[in-house]
């Protein structure tokens, strides 16, 4: 009864905030459905798991041992909503976005300093999500403001070496990454076992790609060829003739207008200066137009999920492209509460992102509960370790080491080669990385952070008496104060080393960094 | 060009990649497949020629037909069996190969083919199969060599190669070592002695071992296990330092890639690595044909005798498997740019050592090359033919994926018993 009471209670504190009126309904969908199949639920995290997973999620490091301090000591009840507030407020915030979606959007196929500032821009203006989607598939090349939107279509429409342009794998991107569903088995046949998933979806978004084409890699200019004729297909089992024009997966087919020879284009070709014109009828303007929608339901389901998984670990739908009618997902009301909430408040990734991270789901710890069986991550009674990016990880190290910022942007390029994913990989699962160990354990630069130097952490606990440097290694390093083993195990590290205090310390400094607790977020 | 199907939603989490790491040889096999494999070594050294060799120019020769080309047959160690003279080494140690002049795929294009002949193509099951080399790693395991099980020697870039793995899950991923190359970082820097080093490594797993108390293990397994196929490299550098060989090795091998590769793999199953894989590039000839077998064939020819003798000298070949082999064969016609084209139709596969008769051609195609005139053999069939030569019955081993039981070769196949011994 206790507990009973004190759940009541912390719904009815969440309740009275008028800002999370969200939260509170996706706890009940979490809850109910964790309590009717007996799933163990962890209690909350603590204030300096709960600080380190925010700051990671919203700004993209790890607070300072000064910051961890002054939260653990906060007396205010109320400090987790403030501590929110700022982070979401904080321009940090705008590029921890930036990394997430260049992650989720690009997979690593590259990079553009014209996406990267079109995406901080957009992420501090918090630019609703339908018009930077729109951006991105219209790729106009007379619009300076959303220009670099145009990476996503421009990268992917480049040649690899010898191999031509791979238009099915951008309308399989488009798919996978705007709409949630991986058509790529359909391009040649319906798919062998997803009911949902029909050659004519893969074809009917095909078309509305297939004709667009990079003028200038560099500039980001992406054009188009006239479409005058439906998209001929036909599957590689049953052999039957298809034509699909252009078309939303289940959706109807756009009319493709005719125009008399000669008057197709808005803006004609022009040889001269390498100009492939502008046709009338723009396929990348109707795709722009059509799939950033509120009616279109996959659209929000696929942008709802996304951001339940970059911050609670796991997509309500998982894998985050196979959205279909046998794979609802372990919570189908609650990603259907979210796409209407996400819909009705205008596509606004901040107040959702707002609203997911002020959800008990959200907060609670990655230990298990005490004398119980793990339930199934699906449940999210148990917060799902995430795997930092190469940004973050590259963030936290410094911010851990006190390295200056110079040595920081030196070895921005190194954690990104050793942390990455392969390219066109999802970066929604943990796979060994022999790279990564290797690098750690051996990169000169890496081990260079361990040095004692002016305002590094190795110099500062150094000089601190033997009883005070457990504490401030690990606020620092791992924004939380040691348990007794561990105090223990750093007070007979620096017995054992009184003569050479400063290596020791960077000995212990070290495997803290290199630990799977800091490679996470937790 | 098509892109392979792979449907995502079948693909196995890799978060699960240790789940059935802990029921091990057990959980996969009867106790009695389990005892043999305790008992002998099982190795295997498989060179893939990638873009698909020339059977008539290598072991199928066919002169003086229409298709045959220009170049000649030459007689080898074992009385009248002929190969292609662009491979006299390989003719003299000819009474220790087996060749299969009878199979037969079904894919003529690269990106399927390569998967497909490397996974064994068995049925769809909506599932993603391991490559021949997960799948030995799985069954036969690391054995007691400290080095990671499947090791694979290739051209320019390295590193862990988890997809190879499929369902089996990332563990069984191969260590890819660029130009032969140790991964980048491998080697402790001069700054570190190894008391410091240990002492740091000490408390990184101590710190390990607290944080994975009451969590999920995944993540601190899949980190442990990477930091550990570190240590073990680390301990066998010398592995990587082919200047400590005799010359003469290096010589009979050859210094381009392949003679290398092929030495460097012979150091890594003397080590005890379980499957050692070499791919070599650059066998794609569709134009320029005879020249370029002329200049490539005998990159093969020359370290490939070499290594059988190896293995051979040193009382290897009873335990390990050797295959050499392509996504597929080249079309008998020869085209426009005398090349030949993409041909799965009817081609040939040397295969050696543990297991395998000695100096025996199994199958045979029509007079022209163009078909084989025997029963003809799928890749589901070679499959077969290497799990019976590993001692690992196809009829009694399965994989299992969550539960589901697979079996690990086609079963609508069997093996070519012709060339088992």
């Amino acid at each position: 009864m206790p507990r009973l009471v004190a759940v009541l209670a912390a719904v009815a504190l969440v309740v009275a905030d008028a800002r999370a009126d969200l939260a509170p309904r996706i706890d009940a969908l979490v809850d109910a459905k964790a309590k009717a199949d007996g799933a163990q639920v962890s209690p909350p995290a603590d204030d300096g798991e709960f600080l380190r997973r925010a700051t990671l999620d919203l700004a993209g490091t790890i607070p300072t041992a000064a910051e961890a301090k002054a939260f653990l000591a906060d007396p205010a009840p109320r400090k987790r909503d403030k501590l929110l507030d700022r982070l979401l407020a904080a321009p940090t915030y705008a590029e921890r976005m930036t990394d997430l979606f260049h992650g989720a959007l690009m997979e690593r196929l590259g990079d553009h300093p014209e996406w990267t500032a079109y995406l901080k821009k957009s992420f501090a203006a918090n630019t609703p999500w339908d018009a930077m989607a729109r951006d991105m598939l219209r790729a106009d090349p007379k619009n300076p403001d959303t220009l670099g939107a145009a990476f996503f279509l421009a990268k992917r429409l480049e040649n690899y070496g010898q191999n031509p342009v791979d238009h099915s794998a951008l309308t399989r991107d488009v798919g996978r990454l705007f709409l949630g569903k991986n058509f790529q088995c359909c391009e040649c046949h319906d798919h062998l076992f997803v009911e949902d998933y029909k050659q004519q979806d893969f074809q009917g978004l095909h078309a509305f790609f297939r004709n667009a084409t990079l003028v200038n890699a560099a500039k980001l200019h992406v054009g188009e060829k006239l479409t005058t004729e439906k998209l001929a297909f036909a599957s590689v089992f049953t052999k039957v003739a298809m034509a699909t024009a252009p078309a939303l997966p289940g959706g109807k087919m756009l009319d493709i207008p005719t125009f008399p020879k000669g008057q197709e284009f808005a803006e004609p070709p022009d040889r001269k200066t390498n100009s492939p014109g502008v046709p009338k009828f723009r396929t990348l303007a109707a795709a722009a137009d059509l799939i950033p929608r509120a009616e279109n339901r996959d659209f929000a389901r696929n942008i709802v999920n996304r951001v339940w998984f970059a911050l609670l670990g796991r997509g309500l739908v998982h894998p985050l492209d196979m959205h279909h009618a046998r794979n609802p997902g372990s919570h189908p009301e609650l990603l259907d509460l979210l796409a209407d909430e996400f819909v009705t408040h205008k596509f606004d990734l901040k107040w959702l992102i707002g609203e997911l991270v002020r959800t008990r789901a959200y907060q609670r710890s990655s230990r298990l509960p005490a004398d119980a069986v793990m339930s199934d991550p699906w449940y999210f009674g148990t917060a799902i370790e995430k795997r930092l990016t190469a940004d973050q990880l590259l963030n936290a190290t410094v911010a851990a080491t006190g390295a200056d910022a110079k040595a920081a942007e030196a070895l921005r390029a190194k954690f990104h080669k050793a942390f990455d994913n392969p390219s066109r990989d999802p970066e929604d699962e943990i796979a060994p990385s022999l790279r990564a160990a290797l690098f750690v354990l051996h990169d000169p630069a890496v081990l260079k952070l361990f040095d004692p130097a002016p305002g590094s952490l190795v110099s500062r606990l150094a000089a601190l008496p033997d009883e005070q440097v457990a504490d401030e290694l690990y606020l620092t390093v791992l924004t939380r104060r040691p348990t007794a083993a561990e105090a223990q195990t750093v007070r007979e590290l620096l017995a054992r080393h009184a003569g050479g205090r400063p290596a020791a310390v960077g000995r212990l400094a070290w495997a803290l960094v290199a630990s799977m607790e800091f490679g996470v977020n937790h | 060009m098509r892109p392979l199907c792979t449907p995502a939603d079948h693909r196995v989490s890799r978060r699960r990649w240790l789940g059935a790491a802990g029921a091990g040889l057990a959980g996969l096999c009867t106790p009695a497949v389990a005892q043999e494999l305790r008992r002998r070594r099982k190795q295997v050294l498989f060179i893939w020629l990638d873009g698909g060799m020339s059977q008539l120019e290598s072991w199928d020769p066919k002169p003086n037909t229409p298709f045959g080309g220009p170049l000649r047959a030459i007689p080898t160690s074992v009385p009248g069996v002929h190969i292609s003279e662009t491979l006299p080494q390989s003719a003299r140690v000819m009474h220790r190969l087996a060749v299969v002049r009878s199979v037969s795929t079904q894919d003529n294009s690269h990106s399927a083919g390569v998967d497909r002949i490397q996974r064994g193509d068995p049925k769809n099951r909506g599932v993603v199969y391991p490559y021949f080399g997960s799948a030995v790693a799985k069954l036969a395991g690391a054995g007691d060599s400290g080095l990671p099980p499947y090791v694979w020697v290739k051209p320019m870039n390295g590193g862990f190669i988890y997809k190879d793995a499929g369902f089996l899950g990332p563990r069984y991923g191969a260590l890819a070592l660029g130009d032969g190359r140790p991964p980048e970082n491998l080697l402790r820097p001069p700054g570190l002695d190894a008391a410091a080093d240990d002492e740091r490594n000490a408390l990184r797993r101590l710190a390990d071992q607290r944080y994975a108390a009451g969590r999920r293990p995944e993540h601190t397994e899949a980190n442990s296990y990477a930091f550990e196929m570190a240590a073990q490299l680390q301990r066998r550098v010398e592995l990587f330092d082919l200047s400590r060989l005799p010359a003469r090795d290096q010589q009979r091998y050859g210094t381009h890639d392949l003679g290398r590769h092929l030495l460097l793999a012979r150091r890594l199953l003397e080590a005890g690595v379980t499957f050692v894989k070499v791919t070599s590039y650059g066998w794609d000839s569709h134009g320029d044909h005879f020249n370029q077998a002329l200049s490539q064939h005998p990159k093969f020819d020359q370290p490939f005798a070499a290594v059988i003798e190896d293995l051979h000298d040193r009382g290897m070949l009873d335990d390990v498997l050797v295959i050499a082999m392509a996504e597929f064969g080249r079309t008998p016609r020869i085209n426009g740019h005398v090349g030949r084209d993409h041909w799965p139709e009817a081609w040939s596969v040397c295969m050696a050592g543990r297991g395998i008769k000695r100096g025996v051609v199994a199958g045979a195609t029509n007079a022209t090359g163009t078909d084989v005139a025997t029963q003809p053999h799928d890749i589901g069939a070679l499959f077969h033919t290497w799990w019976r030569a590993l001692g690992i019955d196809p009829e009694t081993t399965q994989f299992r994926n969550a539960g589901q039981p697979l079996p690990i070769a086609h079963e609508e196949m069997t093996p070519v018993t012709d060339v088992l011994a």
